[in-house]
């Protein structure tokens, strides 16, 4: 006579039971990876397209944030919301060089650096001698410039001369476009101008720009003597908000302020909200039909396993045993698309440089996808997500499924 | 504990509901099987054997009547209570043998211990004495489509007595297999019955049958004869009242 047994042991025995289901269910696995192709090459796409996104974002985070510093504020038109269209004149310069605020050397020169910043297009002969175009970010610069960029280094090739059409790349350009060397010239707007080095300025945003003479960047760009942004070292970053209230009240001037942390912060938030408005929406309707292929593949497994499933609960398998052994093998499907589309993209993609159109510099920011422990799993999270959603409707299917029925025919 | 292995169906009624229709399968149907029988169910396709069997097992429920198993009333169980109850009590033996390809014949006859509380080596050995009780001892590492349609079978039977129910129902078990086969399976089920004191329940069409069951129902006649009882009883019932109805005048 059958005992009536308490709640732990049917708890003990489901699991069990469930778990010699599954073992049964991935051990035919290997059997069935035909009929889950779809599903598997389905997800797989999704994990790939969200670990790019996040790869992207994450990677281009870390360069942005790497820019700027914090003692460091920038000075554009009021207005602008970025350098590029800004425009300054130099008795502002002085007007705010002359605040006791900022930081000034032994000879008494106040520590401030004056910047022009435009789009310029770039042409030059590639490798196979076909003519390339691309537009890149210049920066015309002056003597106290790299005062602002304490991790500028020079790693090949010397400084630009004053006064003649020379420049620095970025060691990211250099990276991307390898036939810029040092020496090799190079058209912008139709002058020609010699690369006289490449630097490096750890991984800062930096690295994307050419830098040359700002008289020669005025005279080529023909913008007089006016500047484009203005950078200060403060004594006393603490009191921004003293110094713009200071400033906005002087008649003189009309202007924006801002640390130049904090205006990558902004660029940064801007661009990663942009790769992500339009990365998730793409994957979430990947996600979708991945989700609708899992079920299938799952529904199709169950049609045709019917028998065994009656079968199974004929000797006395529980249907919540049956229906998570189901849920179990869409996970597992999952697990192997995943794997699938993260394995390739984190074996070839991981550090490699792309570049994107800064939305608010026009200009292409270059940046490392970065790919890391966090990401992938936070891509695998989601591709187990759709094989577990696409698992539970057949798993109730089969919990469901008429033992008769399946039985007889 | 006593070995009461009786099966009672009691007043069944059994139908399903297609859209305005009503097809009734088995109508105020009543079978009383004891402790130790192999009966063979015979008789023609569509009428309700497998049902039958259905029934007994706990597979389905009677739209009416009861279905009694060794004193215990089965058919007012939950699903939970079912599956449990059966996994001790009942084994099934179909036609097709259902065996999972991807184990063994060890591993598929291992399988409903899974429900037990055995460990893995107690499992491993009543597997091993089932199959020893089939003559399948030498093919125990051979995976279904490494065996023939009979040993299939016998691995199937060994499967539904392993974790020792007193009642097996079979439901065609030789209706794949060529004669010779067939009466070894035949023969097998009878040695279960008579050494082993299992009640065996057998769905067949297999005339040879009769040479190995303890009885043998032919459900058209039996059902027919039935309903001759049932009217008659009526009938005696109307005159009766009849009778004291006249009496009354
Ligand atoms: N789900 C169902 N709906 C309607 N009729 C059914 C259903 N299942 C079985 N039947 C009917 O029940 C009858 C008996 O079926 P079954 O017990 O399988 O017969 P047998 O085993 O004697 O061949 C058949 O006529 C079949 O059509
Ligand atoms: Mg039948």
């Amino acid at each position: 006579m059958s005992q009536s047994l308490g709640l732990i042991e049917q708890l003990y025995i489901n699991i069990k039971q469930a778990q010699a289901l599954t073992v049964i269910n991935f051990k035919s696995f290997p059997q069935r990876i035909a009929a889950s192709l779809v599903s598997i090459i389905s997800i797989g796409c999704v994990a790939a397209v969200i670990l790019s996104v996040l790869a992207m974002t994450e990677g281009m985070m870390k360069t942005l944030h790497q820019s700027g510093l914090d003692n460091t504020i920038l000075v554009m038109r009021a207005g602008a919301v970025s350098e590029l269209q800004s425009v300054m004149f130099p008795v502002e310069m002085n007007i705010l060089a002359n605040n006791e605020k900022v930081i000034r050397d032994e000879q008494g020169q106040a520590q401030v650096s004056a910047e022009m910043f435009v789009n310029a297009e770039v042409n030059f002969n590639d490798a196979s001698g076909e003519q390339v175009s691309k537009s890149l970010a210049l920066r015309g610069i002056s003597a106290t410039t790299t005062l602002f960029r304490p991790n500028f280094k020079l790693v090949s090739g010397k400084l630009f001369n004053t006064g003649v059409r020379e420049l620095l790349i970025g060691q990211a350009i250099a990276r991307r476009m390898p036939e810029l060397i040092v020496d090799r010239i190079i058209t912008l707007g139709g002058a020609q101008w010699k690369i006289s080095g490449i630097f490096s300025d750890e991984n800062s945003v930096f690295e994307s720009e050419l830098w040359a003479d700002i008289g020669m960047v005025q005279s080529d760009y023909q913008r007089g003597n006016t500047i484009q942004s203005i950078r200060l070292a403060l004594n006393d970053s603490n009191d921004l908000a003293a110094l713009e209230k200071e400033w906005q009240d002087d008649p003189r001037l009309n202007i924006r302020i801002i640390t130049e942390k904090q205006f990558f912060a902004d660029q940064a938030e801007s661009l990663t909200r942009l790769i992500r408005w339009l990365g998730f929406p793409v994957a979430l309707v990947m996600a979708l039909g991945a989700m609708v292929a899992a079920l299938n593949t799952m529904y199709a497994a169950i049609a045709s396993r019917s028998k065994e499933i009656a079968t199974h609960k004929a000797i006395g398998f529980t249907p919540f045993a049956i229906s998570v052994s189901i849920v179990c093998e869409a996970v597992l499907i999952a697990l192997v698309g995943g794997a699938l589309g993260i394995l390739p993209l984190y074996l070839v993609f991981d550090g490699w440089t792309a570049a994107t159109q800064n939305a608010s510099s026009l200009s292409q920011i270059m940046f490392n996808f970065d790919i890391n422990a966090i990401l992938i799993a936070k891509s695998m999270a989601l591709a187990l997500l759709i094989g577990l959603l696409g698992g539970l409707l057949p798993a109730f299917k089969a919990m469901k499924l008429p033992v008769t029925q399946a039985l007889r025919d | 504990m006593q070995n009461n292995n009786e099966i009672i169906l009691k007043a069944i009624n059994k139908s399903y509901q297609k859209g305005d229709n009503t097809v009734v399968v088995h109508d105020n149907f009543n079978l009383t099987i004891k402790s130790g029988e192999f009966v063979a169910l015979m008789g023609p396709s569509g009428l309700g054997k497998s049902t039958l069997l259905h029934l007994m097992g706990g597979l389905d429920q009677p739209t009416q009547g009861e279905v009694w198993i060794g004193g215990q009333r089965i058919d007012n169980l939950t699903q939970k209570q079912l599956t449990q109850w059966r996994a001790q009590s009942i084994g099934f033996v179909f036609q097709s043998h259902h065996l999972l390809p991807v184990l063994s014949a060890q591993g598929n006859v291992e399988l409903p211990l899974a429900l037990t509380p055995l460990n893995r080596k107690q499992r491993k050995e009543h597997a091993s004495m089932a199959l020893q009780l089939v003559s399948m001892s030498e093919r125990a590492d051979h995976y279904p489509k490494e065996l023939s349609g009979g040993q299939e079978q016998r691995v199937a039977i060994a499967r539904a007595i392993v974790s020792d129910p007193q009642i097996l129902l079979c439901d065609e078990p030789t209706g794949n297999l060529d004669r010779k086969t067939a009466d070894e399976i035949l023969a097998l089920l009878a040695k279960l019955n008579s050494e082993l004191g299992k009640t065996i329940v057998m769905v067949t069409h297999d005339n040879k049958a009769a040479e190995y069951a303890t009885r043998v129902i032919n459900l058209e006649s039996y059902i027919l004869s039935q309903n001759k009882a049932q009217a008659e009883a009526q009938n005696n019932k109307m005159n009766k009242a009849e009778v004291s109805l006249g009496s009354n005048l």
